[in-house]
C-alpha cells in the first residue's frame, strides 16, 4: 500500500531542485523508510493528493448511487401490477454503489503504486462499469413503466 | 516575493487546500445520506451521521503533516464505511416494511 510525503513539495522547492540539476522534479528518493512500499520514490504530494480527491470523488458517487437507491424503493409510489418494480429499479443502484466504493479504493492503490515506482497509471474500469450500468438500470425504469401503464389498463 | 509565490511555497497548486474542501464535500454527503436515513430508520441513520463527523475530523488530520500508513488507513476506512452503508440500505429495502411511497 502507498503512503504520502508529510507535506507537498513546495514550489521554492521545485526552483531549488531545477538549479541543482535534477530533472525530474516530480518524484525523489524517500528518505524517510518509514512509508511503504519499501520500492519506489516518493512522488510529488501535488500527485498524491490529486489521487486522494480522486478516490473521495468516487466514494461520494457512491454514497450518491446508495442514496438513490433507497430513495426509489422508499419514496416511489409502486408501479401498478408490478408489486416488486422499485426494487428491480432500486437494489441494482445500491449494489453498484458498493462495487464503486471497492473498485475506487483498489484503484487508489494502484495508482499511489505506479505514482511510486514511475509505471503508468493505471486505466480506471470505473466509468465503464457506472455508465453500462446506469444505462441498463435506466432501460429496465423505462420498460417497468410501460409494462406498468400497459397491465395498469 | 509576491504574495502569490508565498501561497504556492506553502501550498503548490493548492492542492491541500482543494483535498481538504473534498473531504469536507464527503463528509457532508454523508450527512445528508445519514439525515434520508434517520427519517425512516433511526437506529441506521444516527451512525451514518456520527461517522460523517469522524470524516470531517480525518480530513483536518489528513492536510496535516501526517505519516503515510495514517492515510492510507483513513482512506481504508472510506471504502469500508460506503460498503457497510450500501449493505445496511440493502438490507433495509429487501427485508424492511413495504413503503408506500411519497406522496405529497
Amino acid at each position: 500500500m502507498a503512503s504520502f510525503p508529510a507535506r507537498p513539495v513546495t514550489t521554492g522547492e521545485h526552483r531549488a531542485r531545477r538549479e541543482e540539476g535534477e530533472t525530474d522534479i516530480s518524484r525523489r528518493e524517500d528518505p524517510g523508510g518509514a512509508s511503504e512500499p519499501a520500492d519506489g520514490t516518493e512522488p510529488d504530494a501535488r500527485f498524491t493528493f490529486a489521487n486522494e480527491r480522486t478516490f473521495l470523488a468516487w466514494s461520494r458517487t457512491a454514497l450518491a448511487l446508495v442514496a438513490a437507491g433507497l430513495a426509489i424503493v422508499q419514496l416511489l409510489p409502486p408501479f401498478p401490477g408490478i408489486p416488486w418494480g422499485r426494487h428491480i429499479i432500486g437494489t441494482p443502484l445500491i449494489l453498484l454503489g458498493s462495487v464503486v466504493a471497492i473498485v475506487s479504493y483498489l484503484d487508489w492503490t494502484g495508482n499511489q503504486r505506479a505514482l511510486r515506482t514511475g509505471k503508468p497509471v493505471i486505466r480506471s474500469r470505473l466509468p465503464l462499469i457506472l455508465a453500462v450500468t446506469v444505462a441498463i438500470i435506466g432501460l429496465a425504469a423505462a420498460a417497468l413503466a410501460l409494462l406498468s401503464a400497459v397491465t395498469s389498463r | 516575493m509576491t504574495p502569490a509565490d508565498d501561497i504556492e511555497d506553502a501550498d503548490p497548486g493548492l492542492a491541500r487546500g482543494r483535498t481538504e474542501l473534498a473531504w469536507n464535500r464527503t463528509a457532508i454527503s454523508f450527512a445528508a445520506l445519514g439525515g434520508v436515513i434517520l427519517k425512516n430508520r433511526p437506529y441506521a441513520g444516527i451512525p451514518v451521521l456520527l461517522f460523517s463527523v469522524l470524516i470531517w475530523r480525518l480530513g483536518r488530520l489528513t492536510s496535516a503533516p501526517a505519516a503515510g500508513r495514517a492515510r492510507a488507513r483513513h482512506l481504508l476506512l472510506i471504502a469500508v464505511a460506503v460498503t457497510g452503508v450500501s449493505i445496511a440500505a440493502l438490507l433495509i429495502t429487501l427485508l424492511g416494511p413495504q413503503s408506500s411511497g411519497f406522496r405529497p
